[in-house]
């Protein structure tokens, strides 16, 4: 499929803010089946930053990452990548951008040394920094003592690794990250996040979308939430946590059918003992936002009890990212306690993008 | 800006030029080549199998016919090497899309579009190193044709009489009627996206077109509609321009060319025609890369 380009127009106006690394203003890109995948987006990341972009399956992360990296064009809106416009200075911004796609690419015929090679020949690397850089990198992903082998011989987490050696050999101002950990294990995932914030730690502007809300917690300094095509907000992982407001209360039922969730779900919410954000379902009970948690969950497990619901345990703690996510986006339309009073959904505003 | 680790003019580097960017190309399938030697293997295995075979079955028959339609006196061995060299080059060319398939299949191609390479560049590299491919193939085919010949007892005065020139005229042929069949190849792997599908149709195509041509008989000798068939089938040119390099003779089997002198006459149209049929197909295969590149992406 591709977008439809009739309308794109490109900006060229002088206010701009040229120290960003990544300039999106108004991008719509809607395919030719009439799809309209992303609908005005607006993005200013700074150079240096390590960018999250996070959103539901199907929100248009994908087609956001490709788009600012010359992949796809924008049906309308202007795009500009370290300075230089996506569409009428693709070849600079491709000289000035490294990609890591969803699906590992490495040439497994090659080995590690030999897929550096060629990434840096490919980019121009000049042939007497060749050798040098090509060594750098292998150390920097830990691959040396493997540089001879073939990348068919490699784990997934090598060839990851090595995926984004490769991508970093011409020394990219800004990389992009389409969910370069998914499929890692956990012990591949966590040394990849050392590799990630070592480079961006060298100066390296870092857009990373991922599905691991731990993830972007850990290493982002801010994010952006998408949902359907639109970012409806971003800014310190922090921040975010802190606007959904109150705390977190988990609530394991002895018997947790759907049935019972639901139940729970409504007596919770007509309930004086707390007041009630959110409630969602989790696998053994309920999970309840609120203000005073603390001081109201002995109240509400009397009243749970006196409904003829037993609770068998509680957890309390601060809201997580993915209670951000769930608030800001529709992933939980379904669930339990969902209704929530009007004005008390989003407690505190987050900063929305620009 | 960002990009503390180098400086500026490491970082916007001036690129190869397209020249360099083919050549870069090339090279990473240069490698992959000599790395899986199996394809060049198995690409001259099946060939060779059936040079020795047709030598013997078709041999025994056929020197009557070759005499009487060819008009010099020639041993079958020799009739039939351009058809194993063709077929050789047919073997080979009609699965070069696998390359772009796997390349789709790994992220490469995609990786590939977004650098600074020139777009052609990913085709060109693929298709030149199957002329690298093709003409090593080549080479070792004209070199058994002999060794069989020698060992039948023919006569090797009438081997590829036309010296060196005929050599390079054959690598020449073959190379260009390999160009018919990757880009044929690779229209077929793009369309397709499928490794599967681009090897059952390459398969599916070798044995029907080299016995609907002029490759292991003389056209005259077969039923009227594998005549007809041959006329538009590239199998007919690419084994009578090789032919015509053999015997030093006019061969083409279907139609009359007189505007040049001997081989000529067999070769100038020939490979204007094998030239034709590159052009068609490299630019159906280059506008849906092009395509693939822009589009297929989502």
């Amino acid at each position: 499929m591709s977008p439809t380009t009739t309308t794109r127009q490109t900006d060229h106006s002088p206010d701009r803010d040229e120290s960003l690394a990544i300039d999106a203003q108004d991008v719509h890109v809607t395919y030719g089946d009439g799809t309209e995948a992303v609908k005005g987006v607006d993005l200013a990341v700074r150079s240096g930053e390590f960018f999250g972009f996070l959103g539901p399956n199907g929100a248009g992360k994908t087609t956001i990452i490709k788009t600012l990296s010359t992949l796809l064009h924008p049906t309308q809106g202007s795009i500009r990548i370290d300075g230089a416009d996506v569409e009428t200075e693709t070849h600079t911004v491709r000289q000035s951008i490294g990609y890591m796609a969803q699906e590992t690419s490495v040439d497994e015929e090659l080995t590690a040394r030999e897929n550096v090679r060629f990434a840096c020949e490919v980019y121009g690397v000049p042939s007497e920094e060749r050798d040098e850089r090509i060594e750098a990198l292998l150390e920097l992903v830990n691959l040396t003592e493997d540089a001879d082998r073939r990348a068919e011989t490699f784990s997934g987490g090598m060839k990851k690794r090595l995926d984004a050696a490769t991508v970093l050999v011409h020394r990219p101002p800004v990389v992009f990250l389409d969910e370069p950990t998914t499929g890692l294990d956990p012990e591949a995932r966590i040394q990849f996040w050392e590799y990630l914030r070592d480079i961006n730690d060298r100066g390296t502007t870092v857009f990373l979308t991922t599905q691991y809300l731990e993830e972007i917690d850990r290493l982002c300094d801010r994010l952006a939430l998408l949902e359907d095509g639109r970012i409806v907000a971003v800014d310190t992982p922090q921040a975010l946590k802190s606007s959904v407001g109150g705390e977190v209360l988990d609530l394991v039922l002895a018997e947790p059918t759907d049935a019972e969730k639901h139940r729970a779900g409504r007596i919770v919410r007509r309930s004086d003992a707390v007041e009630a954000t959110r409630i969602e379902p989790t696998d053994d009970g309920i999970t309840v936002t609120a203000a005073d948690a603390h001081g109201g969950v002995s109240g509400l497990v009397v009243t749970l009890h006196e409904a003829g619901l037993t609770v068998t345990g509680f957890d309390i703690y601060s809201p997580t990212l993915e209670h951000v996510f769930l608030q800001l986006t529709d992933a939980d339309a379904e669930a339990v306690g969902a209704e929530t009073t009007p004005g008390q959904d989003v407690p505190t505003a987050p900063e929305v993008v620009r | 800006m960002s990009g503390a680790t180098g400086d500026e003019q490491a970082r916007h580097s001036a690129g190869n030029g397209p020249l360099g960017d083919v050549r870069v190309s090339l090279k990473r399938w240069l490698v992959k080549t000599a790395r899986n030697p199996f394809v060049t293997f198995t690409s001259l295995v099946q060939p060779i199998v059936f040079f020795v075979l047709m030598a013997e079955v078709l041999g025994a028959v056929a020197g009557g016919a070759i005499v009487q339609h060819v008009g010099v006196d020639v041993h079958y061995v020799t009739y039939l090497t351009p058809a194993i060299v063709i077929q050789s080059a047919l073997a080979s060319a009609a699965v070069s899309g696998i390359g772009l398939v796997d390349d789709m299949e790994s992220g490469m191609f995609e990786k590939l579009l977004i650098s600074p390479l020139y777009q052609g560049a990913l085709f060109l590299g693929n298709v030149l190193s199957e002329v690298v491919r093709i003409t090593v193939q080549t080479t070792i085919i004209l070199v058994l044709g002999y060794a069989l010949l020698a060992l039948k007892g023919g006569s090797l005065d009438t081997y590829l009489r036309t010296g060196v020139l005929g050599f390079v005229g054959a690598v020449g042929v073959a190379v260009l009627f390999g160009g018919v069949f990757m880009a044929y190849s690779n229209v077929v792997a793009l369309v397709t996206r499928d490794r599967e599908a681009t090897v059952m149709i390459a398969n599916l195509l070798t044995f029907p077109l080299l016995f609907v041509s002029s490759a292991f008989l003389p056209l005259k000798v077969l039923p009227e509609w594998i005549q007809t068939l041959a006329v538009v089938n590239p199998i007919t040119y690419g084994v009578d321009a090789i032919r015509a390099f053999m015997l030093g003779e006019n061969v083409l089997s279907v139609f009359e060319v007189t505007a040049f002198s001997g081989l000529w006459n067999t070769v100038v149209p020939a490979v204007a025609v094998l030239l034709a049929c590159n052009l068609l197909l490299g630019a159906l295969a280059v506008r849906l890369l092009e395509s693939a590149s822009k589009s297929d992406v989502a």
